[in-house]
């Protein structure tokens, strides 16, 4: 069989244990699919979305009820961004859990730590988009965050908000945040870190040397498992999207007035959970600040897996590092459990 | 090899059904049936649901007004939640609380107060929305003020422009709680059940019991879904007593005590025991005697009923000296024409001569007939009746004792 321009995005051969469901969760090819849903879904809503406050949420409106199958794109954006972070987050857990950041792939460990960071603005900006009464909340408490930040909080404020207050000002430059300012960067990110991978040897497995399994499959069958794993989640977000539709209100009304939904978006309700403890700037910027660089020390601080050790899950050596990622996981899980808690 | 194949036509099979599932949930949205009044001009999308909706009323026609002008709402969304969040006043968008956004502007029903066209101002500062004489009263009666002049509301209302000798420029609202008698106190909590804003009864079919649909909207005991969508003008005893014969309140205990039954007969079963009817005034629906300035308020705050309420027999009969004031329409512009367009009953045209009250307000369903007789036509009924003056009857009554209860003494009908 003659290989298609597909088959030679892949190597002519790669081990087979570079591809095995049970060590990688297809966790990144899952991710990279579910951008490109993102970005044609976003592309085809682009058509119809107003970002002027009057029309946003009207837009909206028209796109879920009245655009043919517009319900059906937007569900499917809605869905394949909340995967997205679920399966970003499947993804660093299945890398530190394996070892698999240790050099030289640790620059890239950092690169997909900045897409992670991208992929959650790019949620939260996606969100605000809706521009209606449930995001108001979100809205200003988590620009307001920006203020508390000494020195610099205020000139941030107004460069995000384009004003004293969230305005006509802060849609459109959300709205180019969220196309271009950050879109564009996961776009271009994305394929450096895929570029960072072949560089640097492939997904992680130990040295041909001191490899136990020699079995190498072809590009035909990666792309076949990859095909499979598309259809696969194809499948999941139409149905998401059938059954469970994408959040909507109502248009804002007054940004003044206390909206009615005061809860953030899934993602930060571990941070809003924190916000209730006091200080702003300390549980809702300094916190999460630390635990992003707790993970990015994560390569350079603790003590690493050994090269045989590579291609399964719990390598001995980095226990240190699994622990750490095991307790920011569950002191997030918990605080968003917390913040879900009936009355809290 | 072979079990990525397989797995990939399962797959396959998922990915098939999930498309026909998109398919069979665009299949089932509502059609988008959109209607663009012309008020607005823009589209909304209720009609896609409320399909089988009557018109309200012929002056407030669907293809001019749509719905949103009057009811709010999202006149895009196709989701029955989303659609109706934000809906004014839920069921009943002419509640006090919401009115002046549903029915008033001044191209509506809150026009220019020269022509005395704002309704919305005329209604809040009425005793049916202010609630004044049984504040007042109560509040008299247990040494809270020592006179019977209006204070306290419902709502706190100024009257910019107070037009009658009994005007009041301004009420507080009534705080039970600011009271230190203890019966005034009972009275503010179980008491305040019968004025335009007070919470209706549960269910649906009540929630048009406040505002302007009180009145407007009648007959919403045959929807016990509460669907009724009407507007008129034609309203029938039968609405007034849904407030005016819905219980009676005991001053022992201070509290209003609900009835229990559904009065069928009107004379037999009103609340008031010791109320006296002539036989007009329990065969004739309400309205076709007492006016629009009695109803709805005169614009000016008034300290109880009986400065607003000023119908009497002798609007219609005169007394034994005079005949009663009548009114000649002068022009197109007359506000018995007016009124008469609104409820088509009679067929009035400029040159016709109605009766009139001493307030100037036209009974415009009257009519002087030639033969020094007089004839009115029932505002929701269009049944005939014809009546004679006093002037020049047996009535042996005296001159300075022409009010109506002097004429219940011998016309009343034995209850």
């Amino acid at each position: 069989m003659r290989p298609n321009f597909f088959h030679h995005l892949h190597p002519p051969t790669i081990p087979a244990q570079q591809s095995r469901w049970r060590y990688t969760l297809g966790a990144g090819g899952t991710a990279v699919f579910l951008l490109f849903v993102l970005a044609i879904t976003g592309m085809l809503e682009m058509f119809y979305y107003t970002p002027t406050p009057e029309q946003a949420a009207l837009s909206v409106q028209t796109i879920s009820y009245h655009v043919p199958l517009g319900g059906l794109v937007r569900n499917t954006h809605y869905w394949s961004a909340q995967l997205l972070m679920i399966v970003m987050a499947a993804h660093l857990i299945r890398v530190v859990m394996t070892g698999a950041y240790r050099s030289p792939r640790r620059f890239n460990y950092l690169l997909g730590l900045v897409l992670f960071v991208a992929v959650v603005l790019l949620n939260f900006t996606g969100y605000i988009l809706r521009w209606d009464q449930g995001i108001q909340w979100a809205l200003v408490v988590g620009t307001n965050l920006l203020k508390t930040i000494p020195v610099a909080g205020d000139a941030l404020y107004v460069m995000l908000i384009g004003g004293s207050q969230p305005g006509p000002a802060t849609l459109i430059r959300f709205y180019a945040w969220h196309i271009f300012g950050l879109g564009l960067l996961v776009v271009i990110l994305t394929g450096w870190h895929i570029f960072r991978v072949r560089r640097d040897g492939g997904i992680a497995v130990p040295p041909p040397r001191l490899r136990e399994d020699d079995a190498r499959i072809t590009r035909f069958e990666l792309v076949q498992r990859e095909v499979l794993a598309m259809i696969l989640i194809t499948a999941i977000l139409f149905i998401l999207a059938i059954f469970f539709p994408a959040p909507i209100d109502a248009p804002i009304e007054q940004l003044t007035t206390m909206a009615n939904d005061a809860s953030a978006p899934w993602f930060f309700l571990w941070v809003q959970q924190m916000l209730k403890w006091g200080d702003p700037f300390v549980w809702g910027i300094v916190v999460p600040l630390v635990v992003m660089l707790i993970l990015a020390l994560i390569p350079y601080v603790l003590p690493q897996a050994q090269d045989a050790e590579l291609g399964r899950w719990f390598p001995k050596s980095n226990r240190l590092a699994r622990l750490v990622l095991i307790g920011i996981s569950l002191l997030v899980i918990v605080l968003t459990l917390l913040a879900l808690l009936p009355g809290s | 090899m072979h079990n990525v194949r397989r797995m990939t036509a399962l797959a396959s099979v998922l990915l098939l059904l999930s498309v026909l599932l998109v398919w069979f949930a665009d299949s089932r949205r509502p059609q988008s049936q959109a209607l663009t009044p012309r008020m607005t001009g823009e589209e909304e999308y209720c009609i896609a649901c409320h399909t089988d909706l009557p018109e309200i009323s012929p002056s407030h026609p669907v293809e001019i007004f749509g719905c949103v002008t009057c009811h709010g709402g999202e006149r895009l969304a196709l989701d029955a939640d989303l659609a109706h969040s934000t809906m004014r006043g839920g069921n009943n968008p002419s509640n006090l609380s919401v009115v002046e956004q549903s029915c008033g502007g001044s191209d509506c029903h809150s026009g220019t107060v020269e022509e005395e066209r704002d309704h919305i101002q005329r209604v809040m500062t009425s005793v049916q929305a202010t609630y004044t004489g049984a504040i007042a009263h109560i509040r008299y009666t247990f040494g809270a003020q020592p006179d019977q002049v209006a204070h306290y509301g419902i709502f706190n209302v100024r009257d910019t422009e107070v037009t009658t000798s009994t005007g009041v420029q301004s009420l507080e609202a009534f705080d039970p709680s600011q009271e230190t008698n203890p019966s005034i106190q009972t009275f503010g909590e179980t008491c305040l059940k019968c004025h335009l804003s007070a919470e209706p009864p549960e269910g649906a079919a009540f929630d048009r019991l406040t505002g302007c649909a009180a009145c407007h909207t009648p007959d919403v005991d045959s929807f016990p879904e509460g669907n009724v969508h009407q507007l008129t003008t034609a309203i029938p005893y039968t609405q007034c007593n849904t407030c005016h014969n819905r219980g009676n309140y005991d001053l022992r205990s201070m509290d209003f005590v609900e009835r229990d039954d559904n009065p069928t007969d009107r004379f037999h079963d009103y609340y008031q025991p010791i109320a006296q009817f002539t036989q007009c005034e329990w065969t004739l629906d309400c309205i076709d005697c007492h006016t629009r300035s009695e109803a709805m308020g005169d614009g000016d705050i008034h300290s109880n009923q009986s400065e607003i309420q000023y119908v009497q027999c002798r609007t219609c009969h005169g007394t034994l000296d005079e005949l009663p004031l009548t009114h000649t329409i002068a022009s197109e512009d007359d506000i018995a024409l007016r009124m008469a367009f609104l409820n088509p009953v009679v067929n009035l045209s400029v040159g016709d001569t109605v009766l009139v009250t001493e307030q100037g307000e036209p009974l415009w369903n009257t009519r002087v007939l030639s033969d020094g007789t007089y004839e009115l036509v029932g505002k929701a009924t269009g049944q005939v009746f014809s009546f004679s003056p006093v002037m020049g009857t047996q009535c042996t009554q005296n001159a300075d004792e022409q009010e109506s209860s002097y004429c219940h003494v011998c016309h009343a009908v034995d209850r």
